[in-house]
């Protein structure tokens, strides 16, 4: 998968054309293999970009931040990527007819190390979902799977899993990194920085970093497309995917089959109450 | 004064390692998810003194916590009163395994701002009761820069206790400080003193060297120093911050930021003041009451954390508040290293 030609030229173009006046895409990280995102004004610098099984950024993150808010944005996404673009558009948090959209069919990107990564051997949806011009050979839909450590967590009783997620939580630092590189935490004002609330006072006690990765994680219920940038962020290396795939598996198994931003327009499980919606299961 | 250094083996070292964890209260670097995080140990087993340096967390929150409480009160109808907290658990008699060199230092440099204006004495008296045993890297790491920083990293007198490796499996363990000469009489069985041995002296040399030269970054600080200064409306600070997220992560294990916030945990009457990290990158950081920030944009929050790190705290203390670990490359989700901000600025052309 190396499409690092292709976006430099449509990079190019857009830019000789006047489409965009930013692009997001990804670089060469200078110092090792890996690749870190870039965000490009200049159109003589488009020939930094690079699109490989490394690009594992999610992009759509940057279109809450200074460089793009309200101007017209090329950006490469791939299948989860596109999901969270999905949503952000439903969600008004951009517009469309601002964006330029490379979505790529992607075939799964690889951690630091070399391996692929959980969340793309699960993948569901690897072909971006909403494009405006389409790199690679589609794929298709696959089906829905979850990985063993989310069916073992099922196996736990409700004080067992509560003590495992305890456990985990006591290593958060509370910087909060998890939010801040979340594409679809763009709230002016978390709940989870609160400094005066009683909950998530801003310490670092267990019961603030329990409360705030609850907290967090529901409000991405229904939302979450995986595409792990929390867990890439965190610090103290959180398995932070088990609240969210946790989160993914029951809203798939009692809404209807719900999959956050597959579909354009999706607005999210918990924004369709229904009084058939089944209540008898609580993680 | 000169203080004395010891030789010894792998079992030597284990065996010293044992006895000081069986004796002290002792802190060394634990493993969880793949990252270690200094926490308390009751057996060498549970610990590793010689983890990577890319993978452990700073050794600053056993002196400056995430969290910790200031100050108690209470608040009634007939009054508020407030109160000391607990014992700080911190303060007590310890040793600190595992310890890197930079990390050393950055308590070091930290002292400097404890010991002004305010003096934290919490800090003091933490780091007073405290043995740090260090370990001295072998290799740099992709991100270390330690060596072009201001302070002697093979002689660093930050650490009480360090540890060198020689040639052929031989182990150096010298004493820095006078706490660290006493620490060692009490606890090392077999004394074996290579005293002013000028064989040794030139092994250590000679591993250092090799050390400093598997750098791949390199700079001359004092260069960057100055042109920094010149530079606070350089344009290129927007460049090089262009993709921040702004998660403040950098900010959380670095080893030398300070920048905290107060917060009240209150439940009916009685209320806990807490002292917890904050970050300069954080976008709340700045905003007033009255809700205007200062700070608001991205670039700016980077100009203020690299201009703290290698000019305003240079021109206060005289020492630069960065020790070039390289923590915050690592962490960070996008790999923006201070390194590389301070030197692309300062390649800069200078702006009025």
């Amino acid at each position: 998968m190396d499409y690092s030609n292709q976006i430099r030229d449509i990079a190019a173009k857009l830019f000789a054309e006047g489409k965009i006046d930013v692009f997001v895409g990804y670089r060469m990280s200078g110092f090792d293999d890996n690749q870190v995102p870039v965000v490009i004004t200049d159109p003589k610098e488009t020939s930094v970009l690079v699109f490989t099984e490394k690009s594992v950024f999610n992009l759509t993150n940057y279109l809450k931040a200074d460089h793009t808010r309200n101007k017209r944005v090329g950006l490469v996404v791939k299948g989860c990527d596109s999901r969270s673009l999905n949503l952000l558009l439903t969600e008004s948090q951009v517009k469309r007819d601002k964006l330029y959209i490379i979505g790529v069919a992607c075939e799964g990107v690889v951690d630091d190390k070399g391996n692929k990564m959980q969340n793309c051997m699960e993948c569901f949806i690897p072909d971006a979902v909403v494009y405006d011009e389409m790199l690679g050979k589609l794929q298709g839909k696959k089906d829905y799977i979850v990985n063993a450590d989310i069916t073992e967590l099922a196996t736990k009783g409700l004080v067992e899993r509560r003590e495992y997620f305890e456990e985990i939580f006591e290593n958060c630092i509370r910087c909060n990194a998890c939010r801040h590189s979340c594409p679809l935490c763009y709230c002016a004002k978390c709940c989870i920085d609160q400094e005066t609330s009683t909950l998530y006072n801003g310490t670092n006690t267990s019961s603030s970093a329990f409360h705030a990765l609850m907290t967090w994680s529901l409000h991405l219920a229904g939302r979450c497309v995986d595409c792990r940038n929390c867990e890439k962020a965190c610090p103290s290396h959180l398995p932070l995917h088990l609240l969210h795939k946790q989160n993914e598996k029951v809203i798939y198994e009692n809404f209807q089959n719900h999959l956050a931003g597959v579909e354009e327009g999706d607005r999210g499980a918990f924004y369709k109450y229904s009084l058939k919606d089944p209540d008898d299961f609580i993680m | 004064m000169s203080f004395s250094t010891f030789v010894t083996d792998k079992a030597g070292l284990q065996k010293l390692y044992e006895a000081i964890i069986s004796k002290h209260e002792t802190y060394a670097p634990v493993e969880k998810f793949g990252k270690y995080d200094y926490k308390k140990v009751s057996s060498l087993k549970e610990c590793d003194p010689d983890s990577p340096i890319a993978m452990t967390m700073s050794v600053k929150p056993l002196f400056f916590p995430r969290s910790s409480k200031i100050m108690k009160y209470e608040s009634n109808s007939a009054g508020t009163s407030v109160s000391e907290t607990e014992d700080d658990h911190l303060a007590v008699p310890r040793v600190i395994l595992g310890v890197k060199h930079c990390d050393a230092r950055g308590l070091q440099v930290l002292e400097a701002v404890n010991k002004w204006d305010y003096i934290d004495s919490d800090f003091q008296k933490r780091r007073a009761n405290t043995v740090i045993f260090s370990t001295r890297c072998d290799k740099a790491d992709t991100h270390c820069f330690c060596t072009s920083l201001d302070y002697d990293v093979e002689n660093l007198d930050a650490t009480d206790v360090a540890l060198v490796n020689g040639i052929g499996g031989k182990l150096y363990i010298q004493a820095r400080t006078e706490k660290g000469e006493n620490f060692l009489k009490e606890n090392l069985e077999k004394q074996s003193a290579v005293g002013s041995q000028q064989s040794a002296m030139d092994d250590i040399k000679k591993q250092y060297e090799a050390f400093a030269a598997s750098f791949r970054l390199k700079m001359d600080y004092k260069d960057v120093n100055e042109k920094m200064s010149k530079r606070f409306n350089s344009p290129a600070f927007e460049e090089a911050s262009r993709n921040c997220v702004s998660c403040n992560t950098c900010a959380f294990i670095c080893p030398t930021c300070h920048c905290f916030k107060i917060s009240d945990v209150k439940i009916k009457d009685t209320g806990v003041r807490y002292k917890s990290y904050d970050s300069c990158n954080n976008v709340y950081f700045t905003l007033e009451a009255g809700g205007h920030n200062p700070r608001p944009a991205k670039y700016r929050r980077w100009r203020q954390r690299s201009m703290h790190k290698f000019v305003f705290y240079k021109e206060r203390f005289g020492v630069n508040l960065c020790v070039g670990c390289g923590h915050c490359a690592i962490s960070c989700p996008v790999n923006i290293s201070i390194f590389d901000v301070v030197n692309h600025v300062a390649s800069t052309p200078v702006v009025l």
